[in-house]
């Protein structure tokens, strides 16, 4: 694998790995804000 | 190991891929922005050690008078050993301070649970803080705004991660009988540590005279942006540092009290037609546009300039503040929701912007460093926003004002703390020729 193949999956990892924990946190908020619509 | 967190190795390489620094950042805000979460162990905690909510709460003011006092004494030394081992020390610090406060939580030690969380946890935060931004303003000098946005919306995220994690961690051990904070303790200090590690060793900074491909400086060339630099010693006897110190701890001040009482402020405001449920909703959303404020309005600052996104801040905050007790008048909650959304936005935003907003003013050199010594702001505001909704609202009461028309006052003095910080930011010119190194 080229360098900057190589680097772009490791940008794209990385991204999964703190994306992955703020994706289920922002969930967890937008569940709690759609109680004030019901 | 100490040769590994030496800033000349953590020096890139010439073709290293900068998208891979704001994952490292992030990884590491994700985990100090826990401590806006602190709440959720309050009531365990007087459960545990049968200490009072205003003892326990201590905790949470603690975070903040460490975060800027620490930020603001180990910012110099931050830009010395550069950033890997400044996150190092952090992770040691975060996690540590979990393992001192489960040992003080165990023992049923408050003053043991202080120093854990408060002290040394607050060193970490202080330092985790800061220890990103002036490598990240160095890797992308074209969205300087973008790139600390990216960082500090992390510490918002955190939050939103930490409250739940830290929730079904308790759950979870106490089905080994008492109330799980402990248990919770030690998996949380472990858990952000291991994770800030892993950010701390990610950190890398661009060689020397390193720029974005196809980038010159001065190919942005905006009022108020200089490519030269401004030492820390010197920055912070500057006019400029001080209106800076005032813009963020005005804006922040603005925030900060309507976010501690947005639950009971709702309820009030339309009594009998907002539950506790659909405020904690509330609070809830107030959350999300406040990390969506980080990254937005940080992003837009890349374009429209610093001074402009804080006139932005304090002229349509004014407006919107002004606003809320009319909202109230006509009973529309839809109004006065998304009044405080974007009000919260702006809050964030304010946080995420300032950091680029230093390095336009003073160069990105020591800008890590001048933003340490400008959080004491932060600290500042932590304490007088809060105090000053909830006297105010007292005093309202005390008068005979009813509760859903005692936030109105308290409205009207926030359109004042903010014409103050819209003077100072308008105030804010280039620093004197002697200035510059």
């Amino acid at each position: 694998m080229s360098e900057p193949r190589r680097q772009g999956a490791a940008v794209a990892l990385a991204w999964i790995l703190v994306g992955l924990p703020l994706a289920w946190g922002v969930w967890m908020t937008v569940r709690k804000a759609m109680m004030l619509f019901r | 190991m100490p040769g590994f967190l030496a800033k000349e190795r953590s020096v890139a390489p010439p073709d290293y891929n900068r998208w891979l620094v704001p994952p490292a950042a992030l990884a590491i805000h994700l985990c100090i922005g826990q401590a806006y979460a602190y709440s959720v162990f309050n009531l365990p905690l007087t459960r545990e050690g049968g200490w009072t909510l205003a003892q326990v709460g201590w905790i949470f003011t603690l975070f903040f008078v460490v975060l800027g006092l620490s930020a603001a004494l180990f910012g110099r030394w931050l830009e010395r050993v550069g950033p890997r081992k400044a996150g190092v020390v952090a992770a040691c610090c975060w996690g540590g301070g979990y393992l001192i406060a489960a040992a003080g939580a165990r023992a049923h030690s408050l003053a043991l649970i202080y120093l854990g969380n408060g002290v040394v946890g607050g060193c970490g935060l202080g330092l985790g803080y800061i220890s990103p931004v002036s490598t990240l303003i160095k890797w992308f000098p074209d969205r300087r705004g973008m790139a600390t946005g990216l960082a500090i919306m992390g510490f918002g995220g955190g939050a939103m991660i930490g409250a739940p994690l830290a929730d079904l961690l308790m759950k979870h051990f106490q089905a080994d009988g008492g109330t799980g904070v402990w248990q919770t303790f030690v998996t949380l200090g472990a858990v952000y540590f291991l994770a800030m590690m892993a950010g701390a060793c990610l950190y890398r900074i661009p060689p020397d005279g390193w720029r974005p491909p196809g980038w010159t400086p001065g190919s942005q060339a905006k009022p108020l942006v200089t490519d030269r630099v401004v030492h820390v010693d010197r920055a912070w006897r500057t006019p400029q540092f001080w209106l800076l110190w005032a813009v963020l701890c005005l804006n922040v001040s603005a925030g900060i009290g309507v976010l501690g009482q947005a639950s009971p402020m709702i309820q009030e405001v339309f009594k009998g037609r907002v539950a506790a449920s659909a405020a904690a909703g509330f609070v809830g959303l107030l959350s999300l546009f406040n990390i969506a404020g980080r990254i937005g309005w940080a992003s837009l600052s890349d374009r429209i300039g610093r001074r402009a996104t804080y006139v932005v801040f304090f002229g349509f905050g004014m407006l919107l503040y002004a606003a809320v007790p009319l909202t109230g008048r006509m009973g529309s909650v839809p109004l006065f929701v998304a009044s405080f959304c974007v009000i919260l936005s702006m809050y964030g935003g304010g946080f995420a912007t300032i950091p680029a907003y230093l390095a336009d003013i003073f160069g990105a050199p020591f800008v890590g460093a001048i933003h340490g010594r400008l959080l004491t702001a932060w600290s500042t505001a932590g304490i007088i926003g809060p105090a000053l909704v909830n006297y105010l609202r007292q005093f309202q009461i005390a008068r005979g004002v009813a509760p859903a028309e005692a936030y109105n006052v308290t409205m009207f003095v926030m359109v004042g703390l903010l014409a103050v910080g819209l003077a100072c930011n308008l105030a804010v010119r280039p620093v004197a020729e002697s200035a510059y190194v």
